[in-house]
């Protein structure tokens, strides 16, 4: 297995990518497969069978009730549909046996499942809503096919504004890039405060010096060729003295420049700001997560809701048909 | 409550990848995954090089899910591979 090591390239500049034969990340995409479309073929003809027989019935002049032989039978298989929806996908994902694709094919058998048994189910109604506890089982299943969907195009949409968030807080070579902006802030910090200081800084941070000058610094300028260092006294000045001291507060005037903000601390001010960019794309990141783990979490609440309902719905029914069926 | 993942920077993604024995756990247990993808392939795709047309439309599917950690023996983050292949797409449509 060939795979590249750890110091590889990760650049997505490199020459690499540009064969790459597929790019793009496009907010709206659909895979349309053969599979899925025999699935949505076979949806679509339980449902119109279903719809054209609503039809003849509702034109016959039988009883059009939901307790009708019609109706009864409606119920039953929209129930059978709703519940296969629910276990076969659930047991698929709970079993151990099982080849690549399959879970896919499953998730969308739950989909076609859930939709086909909420239109059978509307159809055994035949329009009447009086019965309490039927209406509040069906209004529950609306609820969790409508929570169902709005998941599914979270599940399109989420992923990307991740990627959107990651991508602002990676670098090209795909490093972190709060610590490598961190680091840059830390080196321009240091350089400045040394300058401030009068220390001679390394040569890896100091300035590029500007040609004529003499490698000598103090308080972090160079000398001019022209100066005689015999005319530079080293002993401390009086403010250098009092920046020393404990009490000493440097408050630059009003109108000086040095009161901006960042003014003492050039370069520093961008490097903050990225940080701080970043920081907020984190935070968007574990938000757009968020939303993925508890629309998931909100979709499984609704259909135990949903089960509660219809099993009471279910009970209550048998109470009203059961003598009828007895007598 | 269980802490939501971050994203894993480059380097840790190869790790993973390193460290990945190629037991296809996390490749059965995805409900996005439609199409066979061998997961040599898939682990080499995804750092970089090409990205062929399959690898890119399981990248584009990922919903993050998390299906494919639990599976994993060795403990690894295979949605954290998939988003570095996401990033990957996104900054190749910027011309990156």
């Amino acid at each position: 297995m060939s795979m590249p090591g750890p110091h590889s390239e990760y650049s997505t500049t490199s020459t690499q990518s540009s064969r790459s034969s597929e790019r793009g990340y496009p907010l709206l995409f659909f895979y349309l497969r053969s599979s899925w479309g025999y699935r949505l073929l076979a949806a679509l003809l339980v449902c119109a069978l279903s719809g054209a027989f609503y039809i003849w019935y509702s034109q016959s002049g039988y009883d059009t009730t939901p307790d009708s032989w019609a109706g009864l039978g409606y119920a039953t298989f929209g129930t059978i549909f709703l519940i296969l929806a629910a276990v076969l996908y659930s047991i698929r994902r709970r079993l151990r046996k099982r080849a690549i694709g399959q879970l896919n094919a499953s998730l969308h058998w739950h989909v076609l499942l859930a939709i086909v048994g909420l239109i059978v189910l509307f159809m055994h109604a035949f329009g009447h809503f009086a019965m309490i506890s039927g209406t509040f089982a069906l209004y529950s299943m609306v609820a969790l096919t409508i929570s169902g969907f709005v998941g599914r195009i979270l599940d399109h949409v989420m992923p990307r504004l991740i990627a959107r968030e990651v991508d602002k807080v990676l670098t090209m070579q795909g490093d972190d890039g709060v610590e490598s902006t961190s680091q840059k802030l830390r080196a321009v910090v240091v350089h400045n405060t040394q300058e401030n200081r009068g220390i001679i800084v390394s040569q890896s941070q100091a300035p590029i010096p500007m040609p004529g000058s003499l490698p000598f610094t103090t308080n972090g300028q160079s000398l001019g060729a022209s100066w005689d260092l015999a005319y530079i006294s080293l002993e401390p000045t009086q403010q250098e003295l009092d920046q020393n001291a404990p009490h000493y507060r440097f408050i630059p005037d009003k109108k000086s420049a040095l009161n901006r903000p960042g003014a003492l601390m050039p370069g520093a001010e961008e490097h903050l700001s990225a940080l701080q960019d970043m920081q907020l794309a984190m935070r968007r990141e574990q938000f757009f997560r968020y939303i993925i783990r508890y629309w998931r979490v909100l979709h499984i609440l609704l259909a135990f809701i949903t089960i509660g309902l219809v099993t009471w719905h279910i009970i209550f029914a048998s109470t009203i048909l059961w003598p009828r069926f007895f007598h | 409550m269980k802490s939501t993942l971050l994203h894993k920077t480059a380097p840790q993604v190869a790790q993973e990848i390193h460290a990945c024995i190629g037991c296809n756990e996390c490749l059965l247990a995805c409900p996005a995954l439609a199409e066979t993808i061998s997961i040599d392939v898939l682990n080499r795709e995804t750092l970089s090089g090409a990205i062929s047309t399959p690898v890119a439309r399981f990248a584009r599917s990922c919903y993050q899910c998390g299906a494919c950690v639990a599976p994993c023996p060795v403990g690894l983050h295979r949605d954290a591979m998939i988003m570095w292949i996401k990033v990957r797409l996104m900054r190749s449509e910027r011309g990156g």
